[in-house]
């Protein structure tokens, strides 16, 4: 038996391969029932937010007011992550915006991507070799 | 594969219990006298006699969360909705997927008997998947691969990223969406299921009998010996196989619940999509020998290694490409500083060639018979494993 085995845990599964989990599980709201700044949020919360929550499950939602500050809607994450986002002065809709844009987010950083495709697969091609082929005749 | 029937311990799962009938509750101050009442005090050896014993005073905590509080968590009910889980599993069964037996050692309210059955479902699913997918691998491999799938590192990966949380500590008070377990509990989680403790374990003698034959006979699902108490980092241990033990009751509740192919698409989805590299599990020690067994076992010319390519031999980074031909076929290549090395390094490569073996992406494994209207079964071909 020269075959032995080697110990290896897989690095980790592609989210949407497969199964996809939202990455978003927790979004908390802030709010002031005093400050003019949380007007908006206030008209938020009783008017949009039974729908949005609705049509959320797979995120929990916790609601706490927050006397004398601006209204903050804090995303968490799977990663351990969180995003906050200040909505002081937003009308109802520009929160929904904000909102949507937090339950959409991975929780990674943000990051510029450069390439169209990144993939794990080796490709298909394979590797060019200088030590194959004739090589070019100059 | 040990005989196993799933179908019989699905039952008694099927109910929820909602009130712990087992733990006795005393309601201490119902017995004592308030302060200012008109009742006149009891004789004294009357009040000597209901002091209690210390430990029996206050109504004993429970050691988890009441079932009936599991409606009311919300981290609870968004879990079952980010795992997309049928409505017909009940968030109580959920909640008690969470409770491990180091937090609750009382088996009817803890994920024991929910995890057993979800690790039996899982590793039956992955073993007939690497079998008929990658026919020719070594049995070392084939228990590498069900690990890498579905060992209690990968599951507690797993759960990690399905966002489960642990509680700081387990309780009666917690959140019923928090997995409940505890690092310095004695109780076994999940050490106890399948294969046997080996007599042997006693004489720290850890080469006797650790043959193939006698790992798939013994042991348990991944070729470990079963063997309490020796491991080596036994907090991380612990929290691996408690956020397994979720993975794998819920599993066992989807079966429960939802039947069987519910819980085979869960499987499918969520464990078998991972990708595995299995060229990184191999090592060999003695590729050449090994390939010119394999070459005399199926009628093949025994190997021959050919010099490709070669540059620098008097630089100080010489590359040599070296192929392995058996007659005129090719079977493998590699490159490498030495020629002795790049010898080698062909003959793993044609080796792995050779065990990687795989009919297709889209393998039929046996477990595709039992839908309905399926075409007649036509066996596999499954190779004889390793060559030495």
């Amino acid at each position: 038996m020269t075959v032995k085995a080697l110990r290896a845990i897989p690095s980790g599964g592609k989210n949407g391969l497969g199964a996809f989990i939202l990455q978003c599980k927790k979004l908390e709201f802030h709010y002031c029932d005093w400050a003019g700044s949380s007007k908006g949020m206030n008209g938020f919360i009783k008017s949009l937010l039974p729908k949005f929550a609705a049509a959320n499950p797979q995120v929990e939602f916790s609601i706490s007011p927050r006397p004398g500050k601006h209204p903050v809607i804090t995303g968490h994450y799977i990663n351990g992550r969180t995003k906050p986002i200040c909505v002081r002065n937003l009308s109802p809709y520009e929160i929904l915006e904000k909102l949507e844009l937090l339950r959409d987010a991975s929780g990674e950083k943000l990051k510029r991507a450069n390439k169209a495709v990144t993939s794990t697969k080796p490709s298909v091609r394979g590797i060019w070799s200088p030590y194959h082929g004739k090589g070019m005749i100059v | 594969m040990k005989g196993i029937r799933p179908s019989r311990w699905g039952g008694q799962l099927l109910h929820a219990r909602s009130c712990p009938a087992t733990i006795p509750r005393r309601n201490f101050l119902a017995s004592t006298v308030r302060c200012q009442s008109t009742v006149p005090a009891p004789a004294a050896e009357d009040l000597i006699e209901q002091i209690p014993e210390e430990g029996e005073t206050l109504p004993r905590k429970l050691p988890s969360p009441l079932p009936e509080r599991a409606l009311q968590s919300a981290k609870l009910a968004a879990l079952h909705s980010r795992l997309s889980l049928s409505k017909k599993i009940p968030l109580q069964t959920l909640a008690r997927a969470l409770v491990t037996p180091s937090a609750d050692p009382n088996s009817s309210f803890n994920n024991a008997n929910l995890a057993f059955l979800g690790s039996t479902i899982i590793n039956y699913h992955v073993a007939e998947y690497i079998t008929c997918k990658w026919p020719r691998l070594p049995m070392a491999i084939h228990y590498e691969a069900l690990r890498a799938f579905s060992g209690p590192e990968s599951l507690a990966q797993i759960s990690r990223r399905w966002g489960v949380e642990a509680a700081a500590a387990p309780g009666e008070e917690v959140d019923p969406g928090l997995l409940q377990w505890a690092s310095n509990s004695s109780a076994l989680v999940g050490t106890r299921w399948g294969g046997y403790v080996r007599a042997e374990t006693d004489r720290k003698h850890s080469f006797y009998r650790r043959g193939m034959s006698s790992r798939v006979v013994l042991d348990n699902d991944f070729g470990d010996a079963v063997d309490a108490g020796s491991v080596k980092d036994a907090h991380q241990h612990h929290q691996d196989t408690s956020f397994s033990s979720f993975v794998q009751a819920v599993v066992g509740a989807i079966y429960s619940h939802s039947g069987r192919e519910a819980a085979k698409d869960f499987v499918e989805s969520h464990i078998l999509s991972r990708q595995v590299d299995l060229s990184s599990l191999f090592e060999f020690q003695l590729p050449t020998r090994e390939l010119a067994m394999l070459c005399a076992r199926e009628g093949f010319e025994p190997p021959l290694a050919r010099l490709e390519s070669e540059t620098g031999r008097h630089s100080r980074t010489p590359v040599y490409v070296v192929g392995i031909y058996s007659g005129k076929e090719k079977l493998g290549e590699g490159n490498a500083p030495s020629l002795d090395f790049a010898r080698r390094k062909a003959c793993m490569n044609a080796l792995k060639s050779w065990y990687l073996y795989s009919p297709g992406n889209k393998v039929r494994v046996p477990s595709d018979m039992m839908e309905e209207g399926a075409k007649p079964w036509k066996a596999p071909h499954i190779d004889i494993g390793e060559v030495i």
